[in-house]
């Protein structure tokens, strides 16, 4: 296993304005910390699950990894090259062609004045690759075959609006490819469509990476959609990384509170036992404001088991061994400090 | 809960003068909704029938385009300009709403049947106070003074958790989950014999999503409302519904108690749909895939609509609509997999065990 | 920042719509293009050679019919008060309306187009920049800057019947009048519709995929906006002939040339309407509602052809 790609010290701030004339001359007089340190390394041929809530910086992550947002602080290096400062077309071509993104919405990504044809070539017509009109098509038809979309050709010809979103979402992934990738960055790629097109996405997501060795980073919100496509799973809350490792572990003995309430409530089609909802633990509140992030820990105003130095100190990755880390002081002590959902099963709180 | 609530002893309003006492709550005969477009007509819902006893939770089931919405929407009559219901009946205390004009269907939207929509910041006018848009259709439905519907109105917003400090937020000062909070208590303003929920929760935060189905849980509890849930979610319907109702190409493929339906679905689809549906409780990358697409509904395929992607199909799936069959535990379906004559000896299957997604990668050091 | 235009090339490999034949051809095929097209160049030929068909400009010396008089034989559309032609001079105004109303349309819609793109896509420091310009000149009142510009104008190139590239000098200082007090309204809402497709995932895709900004504005933004820059050149071209009326009535239009502006302005102050003179106003006006109607066709015709949704269905 090489690194692929590392992240240290990651941050990303985005100053809140106010009014008109302060667009022109104002400065900034507040700041939404939407990623706040994070390290992070993704292996070749990884799948890599970022896992959290709306807030969580899951996504800015993303984005600064596919170069679409500025990082406020922190460094990047791409097999092994530091490219925290490569800006510019000219300058980020040769990172563009390896780091790809796959959106979320089908719908707003594909523009629709443009055929499948054309939105599948621009990656080839921008970065002048492909060699002539003819041999362009060859690649576009290829990428939509291997997304599935037979016959290509055909395909090539039509307007986003005649897809179905699952259709729309191969276009988006057969986008992606034609560049030869190696990570591929992915937001949320099933999350508008129905259960049983996701499947099928999942299944052509796992091929391809098989096929043309890719890296994923799989950004989603949903724990479940985690376990079953990736690898590793890296738990996100108000802009830092609160547990991370490999899938089987972090669901299986997550150590974290707030992985644990994750757990307790992910989705099940398993109608639940009478008992079984008194162990869940629905967490008080809402995720904080990202300008307003506690002190301490970040995750205290909301963990039902935080105490005395939570709020002063905040924890750091403690490393568990085989690749597990989790940023809370309980996991230091050993598994005994916590076992999955023993200390929270008390708390089930009228949500308020 | 020690006694039964019944509709008339728990509500504050009078049941509307033709009301029946005796009959159920709401009961769906044969429900055709179809919409008419340019070179025919999109038989969005095709003859479905359910009924929704008084204090019962009942959920919608099935991927876009199922009819879910189209059905539920049917029940106030609030179509699109090119719908029309060509047949069936909907009885709300057996009183039949499908021939009312548009001024007599007033007297039951809101009042006696209200809506909880998926985007609630889209159901609130921004520029007003959201105690305000709660006590509207106090005032103006049920005629009451402009101090008693605001009163009335934060009392609703307390008891979804929304403390009385916040009541005279406006819509955008709220999050989304209190905006959704806000939305069932406007839901609740009339005290209504049905809410609707339509995706109610889709776009929260699992946290989020989670606290606002235990409160639509405790609200049952505690007024006895009656429910009906439309989702995509499976896991949604697990949590809350007594029943589900699963819908397939605007037909229904199986209804019955979530308990059973769940755990032992019989239809091809339902089995299908709940393979599909990922779960940190079972083994990874297991997930089912239903081939193929859903059909074009302004020519469906005689017989089973669901029969083009069926794996169980038989030459009669084809050309035979099947029959809906009732079994002994509640459960009816309509598969020609489960013949009238043995319904109630039938033994039902277990769900065999789906294909791996993937072979499993080489394990990362 | 590269330039907001890259060469053609670059576009024309991947645009889904063939060369500007095809384009035509798409055009003619719709009957609202086909229309429009049949009415502008009607207008366009009538502007071209007035001559040919009604023979030279008339004016009050050679003028030979009576007073005011009522359409006959001789005088299809009538005649004015000095006893011209009204059919010969809404003829010969074609030309100059045209022209007018054509390079205002031009200058404002270029300028407010790219301005526009360019001031929402790029945005932060030139944004604010590009928009306190716009707004000076937003709140710009035309008739003083008109007067003024004129001043000047004929002060740095000498009066009289000079003409530059063929255009009166009068006549183009009446232009750049027009374009330059009405790009700013143009540039205001195209930046606004910039702003909100900037927003959209296909424009992080393109960013994604290595597309320089000059390629996203010229192959995704502007066919999203191509819908607002067409209505706003219609609104344009009509305001224009309309505001170049106002500019002759007080006496900074062309003298020596009638435009239908003039001739309605002519006909307003000889009383035509209350004197049931409706010929002298009814050809000008006519031939104004025409054009705008044509622009208006022209526009909804290529919105067709550029919007594959709409396409497809006929």
């Amino acid at each position: 296993m090489t690194e692929l790609l590392r992240l240290t010290g990651l941050k990303v701030h985005f100053p809140i304005r106010h009014g008109v004339g302060e667009s022109f001359f104002g400065r900034p007089s507040r700041v939404v910390r939407a990623v706040d340190g994070v390290d992070l390394t993704i292996e070749k041929g990884e799948i890599l699950a970022l896992v959290g809530e709306s807030g969580s910086g899951k996504t800015t992550t993303g984005r600064v990894i596919v170069k679409l947002t500025r990082q406020t602080a922190g460094s990047m290096t791409f097999e092994g090259q530091d490219v925290s400062r490569l800006w510019g077309t000219r300058r980020l071509r040769d990172y563009r062609r390896k780091v790809q993104l796959i959106f979320q919405d089908p719908y707003e990504t594909l523009d629709p004045k443009h055929t499948i044809g054309s939105f599948v070539a621009e990656p080839l017509v921008v970065n002048h690759l492909g060699g002539s009109a003819a041999e362009r098509e060859k690649i576009v038809v290829e990428a939509l075959e291997a997304a599935g979309l037979r016959p290509g050709a055909a395909f090539a010809r039509r307007y986003p609006h005649e897809l179905s979103g699952g259709q729309r979402q191969r276009v988006v992934i057969a986008g992606a490819l034609v560049l030869g990738p190696e990570l591929v960055v992915a937001d949320e790629p099933v999350s508008m469509l129905d259960v049983s097109i996701r499947t099928e996405l999942l299944r052509l997501m796992l091929d391809l990476r098989t096929e043309r060795s890719l890296t994923y980073l799989f950004i989603t919100h949903d724990l479940s959609l985690a376990w079953v496509i990736a690898d590793r799973v890296a738990v996100m809350y108000l802009g830092k990384i609160m547990e991370i490792g490999p899938a089987n572990t972090v669901i299986s003995a997550a150590r974290h509170p707030y992985t644990q309430a994750l757990i307790s409530v992910a989705p099940s089609p398993e109608p639940p036992e009478p008992g079984a909802r008194a162990k869940r633990t629905i967490l008080v509140g809402e995720t904080p404001d990202g300008s307003a992030i506690p002190t301490g820990c970040r995750f205290r105003t909301r963990c039902p088991v935080a105490f005395d130095r939570c709020a002063v100190e905040e924890p750091p990755l403690i490393d568990l061994g085989n690749g597990h880390a989790a940023a809370c002081w309980l996991a230091e002590n050993g598994a005994a400090a916590i076992g999955p959902a023993a200390a929270l099963t008390a708390e089930a709180p009228a949500a308020r | 809960m020690t006694e039964p609530v019944t509709v008339a002893s728990r509500r504050q309003w009078p049941l509307p003068r033709l009301a029946d006492p005796a009959a159920p709550l709401l009961e769906v005969r044969n429900l055709k909704t179809h919409f008419r477009l340019e070179h025919g007509w999109l038989q969005a819902v095709d003859g479905v029938s359910f009924r929704l006893e008084d204090g019962e939770a009942l959920g919608l089931a099935g991927e876009s385009g199922c009819g879910k919405t189209t059905t539920a929407l049917s029940l106030v009559k609030l179509l699109p300009e090119n719908a029309r219901i060509r047949e069936g009946s909907i009885e709300l205390f057996g009183i039949d709403l499908v021939p009312k004009a548009e001024r007599a269907m007033q007297r039951y939207r809101w009042r006696e049947i209200s809506i909880v929509f998926q985007g609630a910041m889209n159901a609130f006018n921004p520029v007003r106070r959201v105690r305000d848009q709660i006590a509207e259709p106090i005032r103006y439905r049920l005629g009451q003074s402009e101090t008693i519907a605001k009163a009335r109105a934060v009392e609703l917003l307390d008891l979804v958790g929304i403390p009385k400090k916040r009541a005279d937020a406006y819509p955008h000062e709220l999050s989304g989950g209190m905006r959704q909070r806000a939305m069932i208590a406007m839901a609740l303003a009339c005290d209504p014999a049905i809410v609707i929920g339509d995706e109610p929760t889709t776009a929260l935060d699992v946290m989020v999503q989670a606290q606002v189905l235990q409160l639509l849980e405790q609200l049952r509890m505690d007024l006895g409302l009656s429910l009906i849930l439309i989702t995509h979610d499976l896991s949604v319907i697990a949590e809350t519904c007594d029943r589900v109702l699963v819908m397939y190409a605007g037909r229904v493929a199986e209804e019955g108690p979530v308990s059973r339906v769940f755990t032992a679905p019989r239809h091809p689809y339902t089995r299908k749909l709940l393979g599909a549906f990922p779960s940190i409780h079972a083994d990874r990358r297991t997930l089912e895939i239903i081939p193929g697409q859903p059909p074009d509904l302004t020519a469906p395929p005689p017989g089973c609509r669901f029969a083009p992607r069926c794996a169980f199909a038989m030459p009669v799936c084809t050309e035979v609509v099947p029959p809906e069959v009732r079994f002994a535990d509640g459960v009816r379906v309509a598969c020609h997999l489960f013949p009238t004559s043995d319904v109630q000896t039938v033994s039902v299957a277990p769900v065999a065990p789906a294909p791996p997604l993937a072979p499993p990668p080489s394990a990362p050091a | 920042m590269t330039a907001p235009v890259v060469p053609m090339s670059v576009g024309a490999a991947v645009r889904p719509v063939g060369g500007v034949g095809a384009f035509f051809k798409k055009l003619v095929r719709r009957r609202n293009g086909l229309v429009g097209l049949i009415i502008l160049g009607t207008f366009t030929f009538l502007a071209l050679v007035p001559d040919l068909l009604v023979g030279p400009l008339q004016t009050a010396v050679t003028a030979a019919g009576p007073r005011l008089g009522p359409p006959t034989a001789a005088y299809p559309f009538g005649t004015d008060e000095l006893g011209r032609s009204v059919l010969n001079l809404t003829v010969h105004a074609t030309r100059i309306s045209m022209v007018i109303g054509l390079l205002a349309t031009i200058i404002t819609v270029g300028v407010g187009a790219v301005l526009g793109i360019v001031s929402g896509y790029v945005g932060g420091r030139l944004d604010g920049i590009l928009m306190r310009v716009a707004d000076f000149f937003l709140v710009l009142p035309t008739f003083v800057l008109a007067i003024i510009l004129t001043a000047i104008i004929r002060d740095v190139l000498g009066t009289g019947s000079r003409e530059i590239a063929g255009i009166r000098l009068s006549l183009l200082v009446i232009v750049i009048v027009i374009g330059i007090t009405s790009w700013s309204s143009t540039a205001r809402i195209i930046r606004a519709q910039t702003l909100s497709l900037r927003e959209l995932a296909f424009i992080d895709r393109a960013r994604v995929i290595g597309a320089s900004s000059g390629h996203i504005m010229w192959r995704h933004i502007l066919p999203n906006v191509v819908n607002l820059i067409v209505a706003n050149a219609v609104l344009t071209f009509a305001g224009a002939i309309l505001t170049e009326t106002t500019l002759s009535f007080v006496g900074l239009g062309d003298p020596f040339q009638p435009s239908w502006g003039q001739l309605l302005d002519a006909a307003r102050t000889v009383g035509a309407p209350s004197l049931g003179a409706w010929w002298y106003f009814l050809p000008a006006g006519t031939a104004v509602v025409m054009v705008v109607f044509a622009f208006t066709l022209l526009g909804a015709a290529l919105d067709d052809i550029l919007n594959p949704k709409l396409g497809t269905r006929r």
